[in-house]
This record gives C-alpha cells, sequence and structure tokens, in this order.
C-alpha cells in the first residue's frame, strides 16, 4: 500500500518527546485518522478535525480513563434494549419453556413448528437473542469510550465463549455484562479469575463436570444403598432392594460424571494465559485438569451461579510447570494457579503480543511486544498501561504500520455506519450484516476466538459481501438503521461530491483512480441524491475503506 | 518443462527415457498414471473437514475388541446395532445410508491415521493438517494451494479451487487462486435490475483493479472472474438428479452446491468445506444421541451427493478428514478427550473400496499413543499424497508436502491402481 501520508516532525509536539525525536511524525489529521482507526472503530464525520484540534496524545489518555468519558447518549440507547432487564435466570427460564414447547410441538407432529415463528415466548426468545448481538453493534457504533469497546471486544474473543452450546445461549449475556465489561480495562489476572468462575466458561469448557474419579455428590450418596457403596442405609431408613429402586439409582448414577474433564484446563494454559508455546505438558494439562475439579454451577440449566463442590475436588497433590500444589487446599488450589499464571512471563508475551496484533499490526513487531511485556511487569498486568505502553511506542506509529491492517467484518460494518453517522435500532440487521460478512457474534465455535489476521477474512465471497452491504447502507436499504446523508456529504456537482466523500469517509485517502471511476459513474446518473448514494457506497466498499 | 500429462499417459512414461528425463521424476511420476475413469482433467477432490476431532472409533468401530466395551461402557455402540463391514469393524449405525457404497466398493475407511505430531490442541492439530507440515508453524500456505500452485497443468479457472463457507480455510491460502463461496445463488453484486447490477459490478471491479493491494487485490480479481462465470450458470434452477434427496442443513447445501458446480464444467478440481460438531467432550452418545446426529447429516448428505451425480462419481473422490481423534476411554462426563489417531472416509469411483485400510494397531493399553489413545499407523500425508498423485495426477509431492518425502509403498491404498 502506497502511504499518502506526509510526514513531518513538527506538527507532533503533543508526542513524548523521545518518540517525536527519533519517529518521523504524521500529520495531526493523519495521526487523528490512524489512532480513530486503531483505538476507536474508524472516525465519524467531524472526529478527525476535533481529535487533531484536540491533542491526539490527549485523546488517547482520554480513552484511556473511559470511566471519566460521559456516554449518556449510548446509555440511552442501551435503555431500548431489553435484553439488559432479563438476568440470566429469566433468560434459562425462557430458554427451558421454549423447549418444552418444541418438544411438545415435535410429539404432536405439528409441522408447521418451525415455520411460524412459534410460540410468542419463542419469538421473544429469539428476538432477544438478535438484540444481544445488535447491542454489541451498537456499542461499537455509538460509545464514546471507543477503545473500551475495542477492548470489550478483543477480551471477548480472548476468553472466547460459544452461544449456542446448550446453556451458553442464556449465560453468555450476562458473560458479557457482568464477567468482561466491568474488567475490560482492569487487571489482567481480576479477568482471569472473573473468567474462570463464569458459569458460561465453565459450561462452553465443560469444566463444571469435571469432578475427581470415584467422587459422588452428597446428594447422591443420600439415595444410594448398600450394594453399592456398602453404606448403612441413610436418611431414608431400611431400603427395599426391589428391581425398580435399583435400576433409578443405577441410572441417576449413570448420568453423574466420573472424571476429569481436560478441556478447560487446556484452553487455559494455551489460550488463555501461557499460549500454545508455553512450554506445558499433557501432565500439566492433567494436573491443572484435576485443580480445578469441583469448580462448577449450582443448577446451569437454571441459570445458577458459580459453585465450588467440596465433594467434586481432587484431594492429592498436584504439580504444575514444576510448581508444587499440596493437597487438601480445595478451591483455593486454583485461585493460586490463576494469580501464579497470570504473573508468569509466557503469559505476558502471549497477551501482550496479541494486543500489538490487535492494535499495531497483524504480525506484531518484537520491540512493540517488549514494551508491552515490560509495561505489563511494571504495573502488575494494568491492562491500560500495557495499552498506554503500545500507544506510546514508536510501531504504533510507524509509517508502515498505518492502514497496515484489514478491518474484521466487525470493524468494517460499525466503521461504515460510524462514517455515514447511522442510528441503528434494536432490531438485528448491522449484527446480521457482521454475520453475513463472516463474523456473527458470540458464534465462534472454537475457544481461540475471532482471528485478527487478514488471511481469515479476505477472500472473494467476503469481498463481494462487503461491498454488497456498503451499497446497502448507503442506499437506505437497510431496514432498522437511519443514515441520513445531508449531514456528511452536500448535493452538488460530481467534483465536489468526490471530494467531500474522499475528506470524510476515507480520511483523504482516495487514489486518483477511484475518483475518476467515482467521475465517470457520477457522471451517468442524473438524479443527484442517487448519485450521492452511489459514490458513498463505492468508497465504503472499495478498497482503500478496507483497511485501517 | 511442458508436457502434458495426457501426452504422458498416453506415451506410458516410456518416452519419456529418451526425452533425458531425470530417473528420479520418472519414479514420482510412475504413481501419477492411473486407471481409467474419464479424461484426467475432469477428476475432483471433494475434502470435509470434520473440524473438532471426531471419534474414530465410534465412526468405524471396532466392535470385534472387547476392549472397546470394556473402555466406553456409556458410549460404545452396542454390538446388535453396529453395521458390521469385515467381522472386526463395523459402520456407526446413523451411516446406514453409506453401507450400499461400502457394498458396491466405491467407500473405504482408513483407520489409525493421523498426524506424526503429538500435540492434542485443535488449533494446532488443523493448521498442521490444513498446512501439510505437521511440527511446522512457518508454513505460509495449505497443501491444497500448493498442489494447484504446483499442478501447472490444470488451468486456473476462477473456479478451479473452491471453498464453501465465508472464510477461505488455511489448507487453500496460498498463490494460487482459490474462491471462498458462502452461497452460491447470492455470489456476485446485488442490484434491482440487471443492467444495474452489470455496472455496480464494472465500477468496483475497476476500483479494486487499479487501488487494491496484496490480498484484497488477488481475491477481488478471483471473485469478478467468478462473477462473470456464475451469470451464465444461473444457481437458482439447479435440481437434483435421480431424486437425490440432500438433508436440511449447511453439509446438504454445500454438497448440492459443489455438485452444481461439478455438473456445470467450469473446471472445478479442487472443493473443500467444513463439517462442525464433533468435539465430544459431554454427553456423546451411543447409537443415538450427539455424535449420532452429526453422522447421521453426514451420511445422508454423502448419500444424497453420490446419487446426484450418478455416473459422474467415476470422476470425483470425497476426503473426510479431522485433526485427531478421541480417547479411547470415555470421559468423566459421558464423552472423549483429545486423542491422537482418527478414521477418515474416501468414497468415489476410483476408490479401492469395501475394505478398511490401515495397519491397526489395537486397542489395548500397551499399544496406544501415550497409553491412552489409538495410535497413529499412517501419516495422513500419505493418504492425502495417495490422492493427489493417484486421482488428481500430482508428480511433484515433494514440493506439496515439504519435509516429507512421500513413498507410494506407504500409500494407505485408497485408490484403485
Amino acid at each position: 500500500m502506497k502511504t499518502r501520508i506526509v510526514w513531518s516532525v513538527l506538527t507532533l509536539g503533543i508526542l513524548p518527546v523521545g518518540i517525536a525525536a527519533q519517529q518521523p511524525a504524521l500529520t495531526p489529521q493523519d495521526s487523528a485518522f490512524h489512532a480513530l482507526n486503531r483505538l476507536a472503530y474508524g472516525p465519524r464525520p467531524g472526529d478527525v478535525r476535533r481529535v487533531a484540534a484536540d491533542g491526539v496524545m490527549r485523546w488517547i489518555d482520554r480513552q484511556l480513563s473511559p470511566e471519566e468519558i460521559d456516554d449518556h447518549r449510548l446509555a440511552e440507547r442501551e435503555g431500548q434494549f431489553q435484553i439488559l432487564e432479563y438476568d440470566r435466570r429469566d433468560l434459562a427460564a425462557m430458554y427451558t419453556e421454549v423447549q418444552r414447547e418444541r418438544r411438545e410441538r415435535k410429539l404432536a407432529a405439528d409441522t408447521m413448528a418451525d415455520r411460524d415463528g412459534g410460540s410468542p415466548i419463542a419469538q421473544r426468545d429469539k428476538r432477544l437473542t438478535g438484540e444481544f448481538a445488535e447491542l454489541a453493534v451498537v456499542r461499537a457504533a455509538l460509545s464514546e469510550r471507543q477503545l473500551y469497546e475495542i477492548m470489550v471486544d478483543f477480551w471477548t474473543n480472548h476468553f472466547n465463549v460459544y452461544l449456542a452450546k446448550g446453556a451458553d445461549r442464556f449465560l453468555t449475556p450476562d458473560y458479557i455484562e457482568h464477567t468482561i465489561r466491568p474488567r475490560a480495562m482492569g487487571k489482567f489476572a481480576d479477568l482471569l479469575l472473573a473468567v474462570a468462575k463464569s458459569p458460561a466458561m465453565l459450561f462452553y469448557l465443560d469444566n463444571w463436570e469435571s469432578v475427581a474419579p470415584g467422587s459422588v455428590p452428597p446428594a447422591a450418596l443420600r439415595v444410594s444403598a448398600r450394594p453399592i457403596f456398602g453404606r448403612r442405609p441413610g436418611l431414608f431408613g431400611p431400603m427395599r432392594d426391589s428391581a425398580r429402586q435399583d435400576s433409578m439409582r443405577r441410572r441417576a448414577l449413570e448420568g453423574m460424571p466420573k472424571g476429569i474433564n481436560e478441556n478447560y484446563a487446556r484452553e487455559l494454559l494455551e489460550l488463555h494465559t501461557l499460549g500454545v508455546d508455553g512450554g506445558y505438558t499433557q501432565q500439566d494439562v492433567i494436573d491443572v485438569a484435576r485443580i480445578f475439579t469441583g469448580w462448577s454451577i449450582e443448577r446451569p440449566q437454571q441459570g445458577g451461579d458459580f459453585e465450588f463442590h467440596d465433594w467434586a475436588h481432587d484431594r492429592r497433590e498436584k504439580q504444575v510447570l514444576g510448581v508444587g500444589f499440596q493437597a487438601g487446599h480445595g478451591m483455593d488450589e486454583g485461585v493460586r494457579l490463576l494469580k501464579m499464571l497470570a504473573g508468569l512471563p509466557a503469559t505476558m508475551h502471549h497477551v501482550s503480543w496479541k494486543l500489538c496484533q490487535r492494535f499495531v499490526r497483524d504480525d506484531p513487531p518484537d520491540g512493540c511486544v517488549d514494551e508491552a511485556v515490560a509495561a505489563w511487569r511494571r504495573s502488575s498486568g494494568d491492562v491500560r498501561e500495557v495499552l498506554r505502553a503500545i500507544f506510546h511506542g514508536p510501531d504504533f506509529w510507524a509509517p508502515d504500520n498505518g492502514r497496515a491492517k484489514v478491518k474484521t467484518p466487525l470493524e468494517f460494518v460499525v466503521s461504515a455506519a460510524r462514517a455515514v453517522s447511522a442510528e441503528p435500532d434494536t432490531s438485528p440487521r448491522l449484527a446480521q450484516v457482521v454475520a453475513r460478512l463472516g463474523e456473527p457474534l458470540y458464534l465462534h465455535v472454537a475457544p481461540d476466538g475471532y482471528s485478527e489476521r487478514e488471511a481469515a477474512w479476505v477472500n472473494s465471497g467476503a469481498l463481494l459481501d462487503r461491498m454488497n452491504a456498503a451499497v446497502a447502507l448507503a442506499t437506505g436499504k437497510l431496514p432498522g438503521v437511519t443514515v441520513v446523508l445531508d449531514s456528511i456529504v452536500g448535493v452538488g456537482d460530481a467534483d465536489q461530491v468526490i471530494g467531500e466523500v474522499n475528506e470524510k469517509i476515507l480520511g483523504g485517502a482516495m487514489s486518483e483512480n477511484t475518483k475518476q471511476v467515482l467521475g465517470r459513474e457520477l457522471a451517468g446518473i442524473s438524479d443527484p441524491i442517487q448519485a450521492r448514494a452511489l459514490a458513498v457506497g463505492l468508497a465504503l466498499g472499495g478498497p482503500e475503506f478496507q483497511r485501517q | 518443462m511442458t508436457i502434458s500429462r495426457r501426452v504422458f499417459v498416453k506415451s506410458g512414461g516410456l518416452a519419456l527415457f529418451s526425452l533425458g528425463l531425470d530417473p528420479l521424476f520418472l519414479a514420482r511420476a510412475a504413481f501419477a498414471v492411473r486407471p481409467s475413469a474419464g479424461p484426467s482433467d475432469r477428476r475432483i477432490l471433494v475434502c470435509l473437514f470434520q473440524r473438532g476431532a471426531v471419534d474414530g472409533l465410534n465412526m468405524i468401530v471396532p466392535h470385534g475388541d472387547p476392549t472397546y466395551y470394556r473402555e466406553r461402557p456409556r458410549i460404545a455402540v452396542p454390538e446388535k446395532d453396529v453395521l458390521d463391514l469385515d467381522g472386526y469393524f463395523g459402520l456407526h449405525p446413523r451411516l446406514a445410508a453409506l453401507k450400499p457404497l461400502w457394498d458396491s466398493k466405491t467407500l473405504a475407511a482408513v483407520h489409525a491415521i493421523g498426524s506424526p505430531d503429538a500435540t492434542r490442541s485443535h488449533f494446532d492439530a488443523q493448521d498442521y493438517l490444513e498446512s501439510g507440515t505437521p511440527g511446522v508453524k512457518a508454513t505460509p500456505d495449505g497443501w491444497l494451494n500448493r498442489y494447484c500452485q504446483h499442478d501447472r497443468e490444470h488451468q486456473d479457472t476462477p473456479f478451479r479451487a473452491v471453498a464453501f463457507g465465508p472464510q477461505l480455510p488455511r489448507i487453500l491460502a496460498g498463490t494460487a487462486p482459490s474462491l471462498a463461496i458462502d452461497d452460491l445463488q447470492a455470489f456476485g453484486l446485488r442490484a434491482p435490475q440487471p443492467a444495474a447490477r452489470d455496472r455496480l459490478t464494472r465500477a468496483f471491479e475497476e476500483l479494486y483493479a487499479a487501488s487494491a493491494t496484496g490480498l484484497l487485490s488477488t481475491s477481488s480479481r478471483e471473485a469478478f472472474e467468478a462473477v462473470q462465470t456464475l451469470k451464465r450458470l444461473d444457481p437458482g434452477q439447479y435440481r437434483p438428479a435421480n431424486e437425490a434427496d440432500y438433508p436440511r442443513g449447511k453439509l446438504g447445501k454445500t454438497l448440492l452446491e459443489i455438485a452444481q458446480l461439478i455438473k456445470a464444467d467450469l473446471g472445478l478440481q479442487v472443493a473443500f468445506a467444513d463439517v462442525t460438531g464433533w468435539d465430544t467432550h459431554v454427553n456423546q452418545g451411543a447409537s443415538e444421541g450427539q455424535l449420532a446426529g452429526r453422522l447421521d447429516e453426514l451420511g445422508q448428505a454423502l448419500a444424497a451427493f453420490t446419487r446426484d451425480l450418478g455416473e459422474r462419481m467415476g470422476d470425483v473422490v470425497v476426503l473426510t478428514m479431522s485433526e485427531f481423534g478421541r480417547t479411547v476411554r470415555e470421559n468423566g462426563s459421558s464423552g472423549t478427550d483429545h486423542g491422537h489417531a482418527t478414521a477418515m472416509l474416501v468414497l468415489g469411483g476410483a476408490v479401492n473400496g469395501g475394505r478398511v485400510l490401515g495397519k491397526w494397531p489395537g486397542l489395548d493399553p500397551a499399544q496406544r499413543f501415550e497409553g491412552r489413545d489409538v495410535a497413529v499407523t499412517t501419516d495422513f500425508r500419505d493418504l492425502f499424497a495417495e490422492l493427489l498423485a493417484r486421482h488428481l495426477g500430482a508428480r511433484d509431492l515433494s514440493a506439496i508436502f515439504p519435509g516429507f518425502t512421500p513413498d507410494p509403498a506407504r500409500f494407505p491404498g485408497a485408490i484403485r491402481t
């Protein structure tokens, strides 16, 4: 890509001295455009000018303290989303009811069950699920706390759960609202612990039913009888060993978890903390799984909370990465392990590397990672200090890294919506576009989350879909999304329209070729309103806008 | 060197001696000569990736081994339900739709197949399976793409290599053109009238032709070529032949679209699709249940595809593959954890079917990998190499699988020779 940015040291008096001295700097407009593309979901009309006038480093510092940014407009919009009024127990009850209805309809061989959209409750369930995905897009588009929303997206992928897996259907909204969002700019260790205890993650990676081999819940012990456990009959007095009771008992026990499940343990090491090359062994995975036996959910099907089951916990000694975990410390073993993992160099490096990949380039420069790790060490894993180090580092501002990243589908859709000041309502239209482009939110099945690499997103089919989405947005053909182009690009002759589109939507990056193609296309259209919509659509769907 | 394979096949290879070609080349090329069945440039490989690690032991069931039943008290497929194949192995009952293909010897299974790398990470293992370089992460491209790079006899039509889905998978990443199609009918730009659509298409094509860089440039070029071709095809009008009944759902739709592209003769040579839902850590089920449901869809979809293509299946080979298998012993939650070797299915007219191929290592703990998983006795690259060489006619296998020397003696024998 040809960088058309004019580098000038003079214009960036606000950059920290050390950096400004060794680094060619962008013009205030270009640096504002770059920062708005990386720390935000792209500029809205007027943003570049405002940020440039204010000083880009001042804006970045403000973004690093989101709690001090007034965001009442978003708060008002959030008020329209009913999903936020339901807690996970409400959602669980609704889901159970929908499932029950569906089973009954199936039994009644009601073939229309799937076609008519279902009963009122099924429709409500579906609408709320749609709202939940749309809420993420609306927040990304409208929030003043842009960096915060970017970090929520980052952690949502780093600690990915899959909405369509059983109970995660109703546990995920709670997970995003109460586990991820409150800790997105805090200490990594706090987030790691909160995720480990979240019902959504415990369910997604199966830890909730990982138990020490041979352990039996107290409730099952009470109803069980001598032949199996060699105990005297308990609370219920002498039991008659009728065949029926026997088979009921056996069936109850058969359904119980019988041993450890390694799923969470492995992804904790591989994805959440150390990274796949973090130097752990299969035996470490097993011992981590043993440490987390008993980390479970009270009644997951009813949307219950985290619960530690002492009876399910492996009481023997464990060893992880050469560190001993003495027997008999119950839940504390897991807490200690998480704290240890959060502070290991491999974890610092792995997570810092991912942050540099997100903010700087797909193959992050070593220098960026080193500075992030150093900040991690200094601040004991304070995410905002790590981010600050990245944004103040030379790699973030290096000419080669400007427009070096291709937007993910979410970034593309949200930045397009922001570029034209789109006002989405609570219907799931924009989220559906994001899904069509390959990134259905909360629906990445594997625990690695959506990719940051351009190869994951740029392909022939997806590109055509981006062009279609761009044209639909610009021509007002996305129901539920209001776009008023008047406030962005005036109606005028072709040159005027193209000039404004270039300045306001592409940050002045429009190539000569694009100008010519737009000029020719616009010349063939007599209706100026249509011509303007086409210019905006071609700009949003064109090659320049796919990069950030 | 520009000798078309057709010339080569006709002359039986012998004529090449007089051209002074090196013997090594001939040794590699010898197994490129393949049997009958249609002109070679019509041959097609369809790869279905069972992403998430399918439990090979419940797909192709070793029902003749009591260890299987001992290790899986809750999730073994009961003897009475297994569809016996050879007295020892049997099909999962919900793959019944595939039994006639087995009987007609167009379906084979390769058991105890997998990666030489020991990783139990989905992501690493998938990466290795797709890059074709187990243990080496730096490989930039996928092995199906490298096949297209190195086999230059086939024309690079826009449809030579197609992945069905919203993303281009790792296996097709690389410098050879490849296409990602999520929905054949909706592929292209949308506008109310054909004239408006054509204009929009031309405008975007010109924008990208001049201003796009890197991947945006190559991908967009491939996109617009494909759009031109599909304009003539009219995919909305397609009706499957022979009353083929594709199951509802993504896999059925994908295979239907692949069949359609094959019949349209657009130069499709390599097709790829993901099939998900195999990571059965919990309540995997036995004859019925979670895994059974997934297998049912797979079996129905493959049966419909075969029926739809009819005689054309003589040119087509379908391969199912998965990153690894699952533990021999069931886990604490009536599921299975990440294991090592798995089973893959090979289906098509050229297939040496009706048998379970590969060396069976046995299920006794001493015979297992690290005491817990089915050991790998066939490196998956030996199967992939065999399909590329004997079915598609690839010659330079060592370029497709760098760091690996494919040896016909180790090929599992999935293709009739």
